[in-house]
């Protein structure tokens, strides 16, 4: 089934009349004002790299190397220092519905909104037109596909870290932006339900006609392997490209050969420096 | 993920119950029994001249005739010229403080401004600013809903300054994903996520301001121009009437109860609710 899937995918993909690249990250740098107002810390330094249209584009690297940095720069929220991000061959300036970020941070939900009336918010700020009873109907499509019936009329506060999460990618995906711009939004949970996630994440994906683009950062390996089409590896120190790399495994259960050696590789890469 | 069980109506109606009770309810039921028996004897075992203390007992008559049962229920007017001078002030000062900390948030001036005007006017009690007002309003209610408004507008404004503060970067990122404009993260964002704050400031608001009208209406009441609760107090005295006199404070004390109680139940349908309540 995952191999169909994959098939067809890549069928999409080349038969496609427009470009195939969604982002263009072109020569970028990100510098922040360095700490006392001296100088300044350099996060991301001179990387380029395209994401495909409809791939899964992981980010990988050790924690401070800058993936939050150039994850926040596509979406629009801070501005590169040098170079150039463009979505659809313009130039990102602010942030857009197109390109919905999902954070790692369970506060992400409104909090007096209960899960339904999340996603609900977001369809409403998406299409200001569209009528109450398909807007509600359209929130309670995603809510159950990311499992979250039986919770729908919940507060978040009520629901767990999990939950929370899958809350947050349901209404993500309600408004079915070009891309889905996802920051370790699983890096604070306990292993078994980070791995149920992942596997989740797939299937929504799948289920949505593997139409989304999705840039996801981690410093996990076999997440990486797991999600990304192409794992993009970065060191530290400033923030480099230091590697793209194809996984054909993608999807593959955890234990599966090809999957464990590229985990071994990816492992290799980040550990060299 | 087991779901974790909702608690069903009727045990939120007992919490409810429960929370308006406070916990203690049958000690402090006691405790305020006792306080009035003692009251009741002293008053009649010492003989204490009723016409400058009087018995509890009959400031409770004095009361419920007041409030309209077996009397005139004049009370109620009194009562309702000072909470409609009070609310009319919570609702401009609100406005104000809403507007002013909204433009702070993202103009530098604005935020001085709004920290040398706290700074400032927070320490001192605005009562003070009563002559002032009298000059400049004559003995109207304009003198009136002036100082209270400015007894009210600096603990909603610095609570309201905390609250905008802490909010998550989360969920201003948030905001901005959505594209919301000006106004909509503020109706939106900023002030649902800053209610728990707010609602404290305005407890503190509501209360800086019930005490201060009420000591405006007293002023007012040796001229003779006022119609108020605390006016009505004063008048008792000069008339002699310590029962009426008596009647209205235990008045004051029961409103300023009842808002108390309003605020907790606002409280309990929002913050509790959502889980944002920080105390
Ligand atoms: N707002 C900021 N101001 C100053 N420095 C920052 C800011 N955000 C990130 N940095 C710095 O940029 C570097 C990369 O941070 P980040 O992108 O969050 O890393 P990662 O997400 O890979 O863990 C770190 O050294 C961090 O201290
Ligand atoms: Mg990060």
């Amino acid at each position: 089934m995952v191999a169909v899937l994959q098939t067809m995918h890549a069928d999409a993909r080349s038969a496609g009349t427009v470009s195939t690249d969604l982002v263009e990250i072109d020569h970028v740098s990100i510098a922040f004002p360095g700490s006392r107002g001296r100088g300044t810390v350099v996060a991301v330094e001179d990387v380029s790299v395209s994401i495909r249209r409809g791939e899964k584009f992981v980010i990988l690297g050790p924690s401070g190397c800058g993936k939050s940095t150039l994850l926040t720069a596509i979406g629009g929220f801070i501005p590169v220092s040098g170079g150039e991000i463009r979505v659809d061959g313009a130039a990102v300036r602010s942030p857009s519905m197109n390109r919905v970020l999902v954070f790692q941070d369970f506060g992400q939900l409104l909090p007096w909104r209960t899960v339904v009336s999340n996603v609900e918010w977001a369809v409403g700020k998406r299409w200001p037109k569209m009528p109450a009873p398909e807007r509600r109907a359209r929130a309670l499509h995603y809510v159950e596909l990311v499992g979250l019936g039986p919770q729908a009329d919940q507060y978040p506060n009520t629901l767990s870290g999990g939950q929370k999460q899958r809350c947050a990618i349901a209404r993500a995906f309600a408004v079915q932006p070009e891309m889905l711009l996802m920051d370790e939004p699983f890096g604070a949970l306990d292993a078994i339900n980070r791995e149920r996630m992942q596997f989740e994440l797939n299937r929504v994906w799948a289920a949505e006609s593997e139409r989304v683009t999705i840039a996801f950062v981690t410093h996990d390996v076999n997440e990486a392997v797991h999600l990304g089409h192409r794992v993009m590896v970065m060191s530290r120190g400033p923030g480099r490209l230091r590697a793209l790399v194809e996984n054909p495994s993608v999807g593959s259960p955890p234990h599966d050969g090809a999957a464990l050696k590229l985990v071994e590789e990816l492992r290799e890469l980040l550990k060299d420096k | 993920m087991a779901s974790i069980d909702i608690p069903d109506a009727a045990s939120r109606r007992n919490k409810l119950v429960a929370l308006l009770l406070n916990a203690g309810a049958v000690k402090k039921v006691v405790v305020l029994a006792l306080v009035c028996i003692a009251w009741e004897a002293t008053v009649r075992l010492l003989e204490v001249n009723r016409l400058l203390f009087p018995p509890i007992s009959e400031i409770a008559v004095k009361l419920a005739h007041g409030l309209g049962l077996g009397g005139t229920g004049e009370l109620w007017s009194y009562v309702w010229q000072t909470l409609s001078v009070i609310l009319q002030s919570f609702a401009i000062s609100i406005v104000i403080a809403v507007v002013v900390t909204g433009l702070a948030v993202s103009n530098n001036w604005a935020r001085e401004f709004l920290s040398v005007m706290t700074g400032m006017f927070q320490p001192l009690p605005s009562i003070a600013l009563l002559p002032m007002a009298i000059l400049w309003f004559g003995f109207s209610r304009e003198s009136l809903v002036f100082v209270v408004v400015m007894a009210m507008i600096w603990p909603i404004a610095s609570s309201l300054t905390v609250g905008f503060a802490t909010i998550s970067p989360t969920l201003m990122r948030l905001g901005q994903n959505y594209e919301l404009g000006r106004f909509a993260m503020m109706t939106e964002i900023l002030l649902p996520a800053a209610l728990p704050m707010m609602i404290s400031g305005l407890r503190v608001g509501w209360g800086f301001g019930w005490r201060t009208v009420v000591a405006a209406e007293l002023v007012f009441g040796a001229t003779g121009t006022g119609g108020g609760i605390g006016w009505y107090i004063n008048n008792s005295r000069l008339f002699m009437n310590i029962a009426d006199g008596f009647a209205g404070i235990l008045l004051v004390i029961i409103v300023g109860l009842f808002t108390e109680s309003l605020f907790r139940m606002v409280q309990y349908f929002t913050t509790h609710k959502w889980g944002t309540e920080n105390f």
